[in-house]
């Protein structure tokens, strides 16, 4: 899962769009009868800072991985605080830009230990993509399970006055079983495109 | 999947949510494309369905090899994480899979949603295999080759999936010869496609990587994912 990795949107709006992952690495961390402790703690610190999304509790149970959605730096920040400070020994990997990340990091005296970025276009026949806003939402779920006529489906309701964009966000991020679907960034991409 | 039409209202809830646009109204009635169809479930989880038309079918090889690469919720046997990727560099501050001097590549064919069939993996991997990667051994794809050519198995190459990812690494000195095959499939392929770089930093400096692909005349985008070194084994 590349999860995060091919979200798009201009700098403006990814300072508002943050994700975290805790992992445990199979055959190595994920081996000690704390393990799966460690991982539901982790949940624990990213559900008590206020997440736009967070993957439901469930998967902090029975996924290598538990992932929360935040919409600024700042929150980021203080979790990376607490867990440095906590010292878990589990993988942690932040998504978004990536200045902001090495500010974050920098400021608490960690590093970046490995990057992952996306080459800035997509490839291949770009034609059959559609526009770059309704992309913006549904790159929001890395496992792509949010269609694109549901975006202009809802968008047509909402123009009828039959559904607010809040709701619309809500039913788009429902697909989402991560809990990387960033539901606030929605709201704020819907609206420009009602305007539209 | 299937639709009981005898059963549909026709109320169009399952067209809406299908994200590769595999399910019609006929006569009122929703009808799902098999060939289109990646087998994601998310009609099934989805689509509330009123009147509960909508149900998993018993999947025969190799039809069902769709499920692994398309629906989240099912979980690669080879990789035991959930969807189509491998744990890459997520945990690399605790597998070192990619050390300092190698580059980590990540090809995702079908994304950003408009899906592919299987068989477009072999414009990519016939081309790597000659110059010499390494392919990642829990990867889902690298589980459908067949030979060191990069072949995969013929049985599923007209299996269409939401996507696949080709995940490989190579010596840094190979970077240039793996962008010219992106730019090579770029114009071949009839689907889209992603790609990722992954690079272990040194000294905090993330900007000689994404310097020396921009050098290579690839944009790079301002957001990643970045793994910032607590895990430990
Ligand atoms: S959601 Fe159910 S009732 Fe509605 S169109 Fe689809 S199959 Fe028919
Ligand atoms: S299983 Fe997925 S691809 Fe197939 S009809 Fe349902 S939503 Fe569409």
């Amino acid at each position: 899962m590349t999860h995060s990795l091919h979200r798009k949107g201009i700098e403006k709006d990814l300072k508002k769009d943050y994700v975290v992952l805790a992992m445990l690495a199979a055959g190595f961390n994920d081996k000690y009868d704390d393990s799966r402790q460690k991982l539901i703690k982790i949940g624990e610190i990213l559900k008590n800072h206020n997440p736009v999304n967070i993957m439901p509790e469930i998967g902090w149970r029975t996924s290598p991985t538990v992932t929360a959605t935040f919409n600024n730096i700042k929150t980021v920040k203080k979790i990376i605080r607490i867990l440095k400070k906590e010292d878990l020994g589990l993988s942690i990997v932040i998504s978004g830009l990536i200045s902001e990340i090495e500010k974050v990091v920098k400021e608490v005296d960690l590093g970046v230990h490995t990057i992952h970025f996306s080459l800035g276009n997509t490839f291949g026949r770009r034609e059959l993509l559609p526009q770059e806003k309704i992309l913006e939402i549904t790159t929001m779920c890395g496992h792509h399970t949010v269609s694109s006529q549901s975006i202009t489906h809802y968008l047509e309701l909402i123009k009828q006055g039959k559904l607010t964009v809040e709701k619309a966000a809500k039913k788009l991020t429902k697909p989402c079983v991560c809990g990387i679907f960033n539901t606030s960034r929605a709201i704020q991409i819907l609206n420009t495109l009602v305007k539209d | 999947m299937d639709i009981k039409t005898d059963v549909c209202n026709g109320c169009g809830q399952c067209v809406i949510v299908c994200p590769v646009q595999a399910i019609r109204m006929v006569d009122n009635k929703a009808v799902i494309d098999e060939e289109l169809c990646v087998e994601c479930s998310v009609c099934y989880r989805d689509a509330n369905c009123p009147v509960n038309a909508i149900r998993m079918k018993r999947l025969k090889w190799p039809r069902v090899i769709r499920v692994p690469f398309s629906n989240v919720i099912a979980t690669h046997k080879v990789t035991g994480v959930p969807g189509r990727g491998t744990e890459e560099m997520k945990t690399n501050d605790v597998t070192n899979r990619f050390n300092i001097g190698e580059i980590g590549v990540s090809i995702e064919l079908g994304r950003p949603g408009i899906g592919t069939h299987l068989e477009n993996i072999e414009l990519f991997t016939t081309r790597l295999s000659k110059i010499g990667v390494t392919y990642e051994e829990k990867s889902p794809v690298t589980a459908l080759m067949v030979d060191d050519k990069g072949h995969i198995n013929e049985e599923i190459k007209e299996q269409r999936v939401l996507s696949a990812i080709i995940e490989f690494k190579i010596p840094d000195k190979k970077l240039p010869q793996i962008l010219e095959v992106i730019r090579k499939v770029d114009k071949e392929i009839d689907t889209v496609f992603s790609v990722g770089i992954v690079s272990r930093i040194k000294d905090n400096n993330t900007k000689e990587i994404m310097n020396r692909v921009s050098q290579l005349g690839f944009q790079v985008r301002p957001n990643a994912k970045i793994n910032i070194g607590l895990g430990r084994p």
